[in-house]
């Protein structure tokens, strides 16, 4: 009785999920938009001299009505020629 | 009193999330209030109020009547027995939404506010023809609300739909709490439902076994004065009316349950 382990608590997951469910509705984004706005960002670093060396992650946010994009883009300089 | 009439919808997107108990009990909240209060039921071919109001047995026509002139206005409505400032004007049951259109209702709505100070309109479930029915009339908005993914998101989508149909007055009620889930993590809590909706708080009502009996009986949980969920409505009647009431302490926190609470067993 003393020991028994309290279960995950499900709210928070079922929040952060309805945040991004709302943002994907109140935007209407779909994947193949997702897809290319992550192509568009990729040239923009590489327009500012910069290499995305790993995964472009792309998320829409949900707050008070208003959606927020996060882009997380793992880039380093380019080298010198 | 105000005798300014206000055409209200009440509607949810989801469907069974308490949407006709709302109606019901708030009709019967305002008509205690001393208002003239008119309930329209627009979910033709489902009809619910009546059985929620006890009055399933004197229904002669109904709206579809009403709008294709096969009876009068005033001979349609069925006042309740108690209240006979409250009067439903029942939905049809063997007809379908599709034959009447948004501004049929909208023209049976404006002649009801000569003599209702309150219009009570129960919208059906989904965003279709029936909705739009529903909406076309509405001075405001009450959006009824389960703390449930589902729920949420397609009230979101109705915020939306409300808004480009110029509806900007929209209130929240969260139906259905259950103040012990959300204290244990497991149920989105009232203030995150409300953050994410971004709309006003006019009520939160907390689950109630109550309103399964009452809608047995059909005599709606306002009237039931041992209900938590009915005086939880008897309040959001009076807010509607513009007074300040405070929200319910639905967490009570006795000593008994804290002590289980201490050993993990409440």
């Amino acid at each position: 009785m003393f020991n028994r382990e309290k279960e995950e608590p499900t709210a928070v997951t079922a929040d952060d999920r309805l945040s991004l469910v709302l943002s994907y509705q109140r935007s209407d984004i779909d994947e193949k938009k997702l897809k290319q706005f992550r192509a568009r960002l990729i040239e923009l670093c590489d327009d500012f001299g910069y290499d995305v060396v790993g995964h472009v992650e792309v998320i829409p946010q949900s707050k008070e009505r208003t959606t927020i994009i996060n882009a997380s883009i793992p880039v380093r300089l380019k080298e010198p020629l | 009193m105000n005798r300014m009439s206000v055409a209200i919808t009440v509607t949810s997107g989801k469907g069974g999330v308490g949407k006709s108990t709302t109606v019901a009990s708030l009709g019967l909240g305002l008509a205690q209030l001393g208002y003239k209060v008119c309930l329209v039921d627009t979910d033709i071919g489902l009809r619910k109020l009546d059985l929620m109001l006890g009055l399933e047995n004197r229904i002669v026509y109904d709206l579809v009547d009403v709008i294709e002139g096969v009876s009068k206005l005033r001979q349609s409505l069925v006042r309740h027995k108690e209240y006979p400032d409250l009067a439903l004007l029942p939905a049809a049951q063997t007809r379908y939404k599709e034959e009447v259109t948004p501004s049929q209702v909208k023209a049976v709505v404006d002649e009801l506010r000569n003599e209702f100070d309150y219009i009570l309109i129960d919208s059906p479930a989904g965003i279709e023809g029936g909705f739009r029915n529903a909406i076309a009339a509405a001075d405001r908005a009450i959006l009824v609300v389960n703390p449930e993914i589902p729920s949420v998101r397609d009230s979101d989508r109705v915020i939306g739909l409300l808004e480009s149909a110029n509806v900007k007055m929209i209130d929240l009620i969260v139906n259905r709490v259950q103040p012990g889930m959300v204290r244990d993590g497991d149920m989105l809590s009232v203030e995150r439902v409300q953050s994410h909706l971004a709309i006003n708080l006019l009520g939160v009502v907390p689950e109630d076994k109550r309103i399964i009996r009452s809608s047995n009986t059909g005599e709606p949980v306002i009237l039931d004065s041992k209900s938590l969920a009915g005086k939880a409505f008897s309040n959001i009647s009076r807010r509607l009316t513009g007074e300040d009431v405070p929200f319910l302490e639905l967490d009570s926190t006795t000593l008994i349950t804290r002590i289980k609470r201490l050993f993990h067993i409440a």
